[in-house]
């Protein structure tokens, strides 16, 4: 029971991360299987969520005169509830402007979506340097999720449950989304065969572009539950969008459950790991990969994709 | 890539204005403003540029880790010069050799990948070396990387040069670059080479007709990742150490940047233009503005939304159509 009891917190962390990690697979599995592009941006768009969200929520006063007033005398609360769906939504509309440059790139190799977001991700990099600067960065979050608490003798952070727990209602909503309303049934057929949808009469540049921003506005929201445990630098895009890249690999490219699963997976690896050899926690998920890759050359659930010819 | 002229001379016009311009470098480019050391970073990276387009290019494999061998090679020569012996030659084959086994045993699990899984075993297989590169102190040196390493001199039995002056280590570095050019020419135009230009266009066929694809894959990914320790060997040579970043996913970006944007899709030439553009943007931007990198990016962005064959793609078409408004011209008057 004591070895459980140690455990339990590096298992608490390893879940909270997974789950966000799969709310980041999700949406760049949507563009994969939508746009058929490698959405290396994935992660930038991810950092650049986290820190419009931070300055939605510490707008200063006299910015916008008495309207800014009112609104910094709002509770930390509200302001966070409000950055939380403002801030997806402007990095959504980013998104689409990317998915505007990549409208050339359809139907070509593969290669060059990639190499596009990879540039794109560049730019936005240094736009966040040149706005924000370089250095790190603390996104305050409300005293109501913050702060930790004591349950069987150990201490607790609340942050991490409230993460958890949003991450689920957002996935679930995702899946609700995809599976229970007729434009889900129109974005899961373009994922399989975005020609025949076309062929159906639906109109498939703005089912694109509203894909992109969708999954864009996820990795979004996934860098503002994750900034605060994370820390917030111009870079730490990557250290999302490699986790993203492994779940989608393990999961397998366009199975959804496989991705929620393969999220869960290699955070409780990390976490666990972790718990024994810090040093080497990031470094588990890799070896995790390479281990179910070679069994399983699509990954747990993966089918066969069309990416790969 | 000229494909339809039967067997390929050994050295043609190209080559010969490139390595003319090369060796003429360390002559006039002070003068225009640079530094030595420029030229040797940038023959440096032609060459891996050149190995990495083998794969890119002509296999046509979406390859996203290569930063990883380059540094394999770095720090192959550094710890074969610090902890065996001082010796350029072995230092240049532990490069090569390191560099060749990690790609093998990469290659061995993505050989039978294609398209979107083959992209991200290598961005997973990358991460993995970077990883071990910064955690694994006692051999690495973690995050400082290793320090002091020696440029060792040029031994050739009978006489031994020293590299220690920037101009030295530049014209033992363009010795090399000639001699995968060529080497690499050669390979590209013999029946190696047609194989796997038919893997890059149709990788099932190819395996119908008989040919052992994942042998050919296999074969590519590791020669290519050998020229990439090679490169990286130089690179430990020319800074005296090795570190981490080069093995990071930008890194690994940026030597597909360079393929792309000089037209390595197109033409062999394409990784050797890409990589002084590279430089020459970094340098030229870098000193008029701090964010340099937002310029390069958008100007990257604009080549692959616009001219994907990228600058040799750009130049080929220039060409053509010049030969063929002058065979407009010729045409005699039939009206």
């Amino acid at each position: 029971m004591d070895f459980l009891a140690n455990l339990a917190p590096h298992l608490v962390n390893g879940i909270t991360l997974g789950l966000l990690f799969a709310l980041i697979a999700l949406g760049f599995m949507l563009i994969v299987g939508v746009m058929e592009v490698i959405n290396l941006a994935h992660g930038s768009l991810f950092a650049l969520g986290a820190y419009v969200a931070m300055t939605i929520i510490g707008i200063e006063p006299q910015w916008f005169g008495p309207l800014g007033e009112w609104y910094a005398a709002l509770p930390a609360g509200l302001r966070y509830s409000f950055a939380l769906v403002l801030a997806p939504i402007l990095v959504g509309l980013v998104g689409m402007l990317l998915e505007f440059c990549l409208r050339g790139t359809y139907g070509k190799d593969p290669l060059f979506g990639l190499l596009l977001t990879f540039g794109a991700a560049m730019v936005i990099e240094e736009l966040i340097r040149i706005i924000w600067g370089s250095g790190e960065q603390v996104l305050q979050t409300p005293p109501a999720i913050s702060g930790a608490f004591i349950w069987n003798g150990l201490i607790w952070s609340s942050y991490r449950f409230f993460a958890a727990g949003f991450s689920v209602l957002a996935i679930v909503m995702v899946w609700l989304f995809l599976e229970r309303t007729p434009y889900g049934a129109i974005i899961k057929a373009g994922a399989h065969d975005s020609e025949m949808v076309r062929a159906l009469g639906i109109n498939l540049s703005r089912l694109r572009l509203y894909v992109f921003g969708f999954g864009v506005a996820l990795a979004a929201l996934a860098g503002i539950i994750m900034a605060p445990i994370w820390g917030l630098r111009p870079h730490v895009g990557v250290d999302a969008v490699i986790p993203a890249f492994l779940i989608i690999a393990l999961g397998g490219v366009g199975s959804f459950g496989g991705a929620v699963v393969a999220g869960v997976l290699v955070g409780l690896t990390v976490g666990i790991t972790g718990a024994y050899a810090s040093e080497w926690s990031l470094m588990s998920m890799y070896i995790l990969l390479i281990a179910v890759i070679s069994f399983r050359a699509r990954g747990l659930f993966g089918k066969k994709s069309v990416l790969e010819n | 890539m000229n494909t339809n002229t039967g067997v390929a001379a050994w050295i043609t016009r190209p080559m010969l204005i490139t390595f003319a311009l090369l060796v003429s470098l360390p002559l006039w480019i002070e003068s225009v403003g640079l530094y030595q050391y420029l030229g040797v970073e940038i023959v440096i990276w032609m060459v891996f540029a050149l190995g990495f387009n083998l794969l890119l290019g002509y296999t046509g494999l979406p390859a996203f880790g290569h930063g990883a061998y380059f540094g394999i090679g770095a720090y192959a020569f550094g710890l074969s010069q610090l902890h065996l012996a001082e010796s350029l030659w072995l230092g240049i084959f532990c490069a090569m050799f390191f560099a060749a086994l990690g790609g093998a045993m990469v290659a061995t699990f993505l050989s039978h990948r294609r398209g979107i899984y083959y992209a991200l075993l290598t961005i997973a297989f990358g991460q993995v070396f970077w990883f071990l590169s910064i955690k694994w102190h006692r051999l690495t040196g973690g995050e400082d990387g290793l320090l002091n390493i020696p440029r060792p001199d040029l031994d050739l039995g009978f006489v031994s040069i020293s590299l220690a002056s920037n101009q030295a280590l530049f014209y033992f570095v363009l010795l090399l670059f000639v001699l995968v050019v060529i080497g690499l020419w050669r390979l590209i135009h013999s029946p190696f080479g047609t194989v796997i230009k038919a893997i890059k266009q149709n990788e099932m066929r190819t395996a119908f007709i008989g040919y052992n694809v994942w042998l050919y894959k296999w074969l590519v990914f590791t020669l290519s990742a050998s020229i990439a320790g090679l490169a990286g060997g130089m690179f430990a040579m020319a800074q005296e150490s090795a570190y981490p970043d080069v093995m990071s996913l930008h890194a690994s970006g940026f030597v597909v940047m360079m393929v792309l944007i000089g037209g390595g899709m197109v033409s062999f030439w394409g990784p050797v233009i890409g990589a002084a553009v590279y430089f020459l943007a970094r340098d030229l931007l870098g000193a008029a503005t701090e964010t340099w990198l937002l310029w390069y990016g958008l100007m990257f962005m604009a080549v692959i939304m616009f001219k994907p064959e990228g600058i040799a793609g750009a130049w080929q078409g220039l060409v053509k159509r010049r030969k063929e408004s002058a065979r407009v011209e010729k045409k005699p008057f039939t009206g």
